[in-house]
């Protein structure tokens, strides 16, 4: 009985800590990609995250764990389009950011994938996203792209267990404004559709929420030039 | 589609859609329904205005309305084929709340729910159906959209990725021992029972690979989907029909009622006799003909001043002219000739 006990112990401590790593890499996410986060939530140690997120068995409650941002100002910078004639002054389209964490071991279906859709629309967040443990039904990845004039996106808890932006092979992606964008193309003299391309569903593009037509600038390190930059229109 | 979140609100569009109030008509021609649905949200993708399209023009110098006429379709048929996948998850969405009670048999479904699950069925691929499974199972239900009981699973085999199937005894090679089928668990774990899966298999050897949005649309309307039990229950009609003729001394009876059967399965459009015409023919590109997808041929525009003329005599014809461009070298010589003898005459 005894041995029981301890091996309970041992997988509900496994399992916290795996979950912590995960909610320290959404924390990096959010920070990476313009939200507000403070530094106490990206630095949350060990104990303080079983403190807060653990239940009575000690095993981590999921359903305690959401998370809201609100972008800053140099974010909105970035996702404010260029006034036009018809537009003048354009809105910036980013807004609240809402993470929630899927208490469901297996089969996540529509059903979660709903609860989760009427979350983000009945609360007004502009962004969503999902956090599961396995992962979700094709139905269910549809319908989670369904809402609209919303974002959702999915991730599964084993992809954020490490930052993939922190590796050494991994370049720095930097997300250009509208603005920069325009410069870039005149500077070059290109048409958008000349420049290098990358996917929306690469792994960096989903850590960093890149939607299409966007450019990222790319630095590298350079053996002969120190530092070179190249860029990337997201399709 | 506008995604339903409340259980009230959608209670209400599974009676608006698929109630039995509903006319057959609208039920089995998809494209109506459809055209339904886009009325409702036209404020969501409406296609441009006049004036939009003026506007396009204008900023376009070299665009011409024909290209805009292109560019709109290929974005119709776009659009068409998103609410159509939209539409199937709907389906799915409500296929998940059937049978409604828990003590419903598979094996004889409520008319109501049967018509409901026989109309999804219409516009589903066999992978839409697999979709359905995998959504039913994850509900803890039987894969089978009409039966109402939990999936099996099996408690004490966990960890094991195959199940052994022992059949009853003589069952065997040669009629001797057991006959034993190896099954992936997971295979296994989709279903209630065996005969839900065969229900299951049933439809889905039924449903048509091609895409609802490709589909004719008397091709939709005459896509039959048979459950297991009526198909039995046909083959037994079948026999007893034939233990009959053979006993029965009224032959032209029998025949009378053939007669009826095979008018009965008469349809104005036979698809698969259709389709086998067309591959035939080397003509595959059915797609969008009179479905969904409406074609618009257009006839190429041609100005006042395009009359085609009757050839005539030019100058450069006069020595039979270029071969593709070339000149033969005895008729370029015969005109330069005679200017050099003009020349000479002026020089003298």
């Amino acid at each position: 009985m005894d041995g029981d006990i301890a091996a309970h112990s041992q997988e509900a401590e496994k399992e916290t800590t795996r979950l912590w790593r995960t909610f320290r890499t959404v924390y990096e996410m959010l920070a990476d990609r313009g939200y507000e986060v403070s530094e106490e939530e990206l630095t949350i140690s060990l104990d303080v995250f079983r403190m807060k997120y653990s239940d009575p068995m000690g095993y981590p409650d999921r359903s305690k764990m959401k998370i809201q941002a609100r972008p800053t100002e140099d974010m909105k910078v970035k996702y404010t389009p260029l006034p036009s004639k018809s537009n003048p002054n354009p809105q910036a389209d980013c807004g609240t950011i809402y993470v929630d964490f899927c208490p469901d071991a297996s089969g996540v279906g529509t059903k979660q994938v709903r609860q989760f859709n009427h979350i983000v629309d009945e609360s007004n967040f502009h962004t969503g996203v999902f956090i599961t443990q396995t992962p979700i039904s094709p139905s269910a990845v549809r319908l989670l792209s369904s809402v609209p004039g919303r974002f959702c996106e999915h991730f599964q808890e084993q992809d954020l267990l490490v930052n993939i932006t922190r590796h050494e092979l991994v370049p720095k992606h930097v997300l250009l404004s509208p603005e920069e964008k325009s410069r870039l193309l005149e500077r070059y003299r290109l048409k958008e559709s000349q420049l290098p391309r990358m996917q929306v569903s690469d792994p960096v593009s989903r850590y960093l929420g890149l939607r299409r037509g966007q450019v990222v600038k790319i630095i590298r390190k350079s053996e002969t030039a120190g530092r070179y930059a190249s860029y990337r229109w997201v399709i | 589609m506008i995604l339903v979140f409340d259980q009230s609100e959608q209670l209400d569009s599974m009676a608006s859609g698929q109630g039995p109030s509903q006319n057959s008509a609208l039920r089995t021609s998809l494209p109506s329904a459809f055209a339904a649905v886009n009325a409702e949200q036209s404020s969501l993708y409406a296609p441009p205005s006049q004036e939009e399209q003026e506007r396009y023009l204008q900023a376009r110098p070299g665009a011409t309305p024909q290209h805009l006429g292109i560019a709109l379709q290929h974005a119709h048929q776009i659009q068409t084929q998103k609410e159509a996948e939209d539409m199937i998850l709907d389906r799915i969405i409500d296929l998940l709340a059937i049978p409604a009670s828990p003590s419903a048999d598979p094996a004889a479904p409520s008319t109501e729910e049967e018509q409901i699950f026989r109309s999804a069925m219409k516009s589903f691929r066999p992978g839409d159906f697999d979709n359905l499974i995998t959504e039913r199972n994850y509900e803890d239900l039987c894969g089978y959209g009409l039966c109402p009981r939990k999936n099996r699973k099996e408690a004490n085999a966990k960890g094991e990725t195959f199940h052994f199937k022992y059949g009853p005894k003589g069952s065997g090679p040669g009629g001797r021992g057991r006959s034993m089928e190896i099954v992936p668990r997971e295979k296994l774990e989709k279903w209630c029972s065996d005969e839900c899966a065969e229900r299951a298999l049933f439809i889905r050897v039924q449903l048509s690979e091609q895409p609802v949005w490709e589909r004719r649309a008397e091709a939709t309307r005459a896509i039959k989907i048979e459950l297991l039990e009526e198909s039995w229950a046909r083959k037994e009609k079948h026999k007893a029909k034939a233990g009959s003729s053979t006993s029965a001394s009224a032959p032209d009876k029998v025949s009378q009622a053939d007669v009826t059967t095979s008018l009965e399965n008469l349809t104005i459009q036979d698809t698969g006799r259709s389709q086998e015409l067309a591959m035939e023919r080397g003509d595959t590109a059915l797609s969008h003909q009179q479905g969904r997808v409406d074609i618009q041929i257009k006839e190429k525009e041609q100005g006042p001043d395009s009359v085609a003329r009757a050839p005539e005599l030019r100058p450069e014809d006069a020595y039979g002219g270029s071969v593709e461009g070339y000149i033969p070298q005895e008729r370029q010589k015969q005109p330069s000739d005679n200017q050099d003898g003009q020349d000479m005459l002026d020089q003298l």
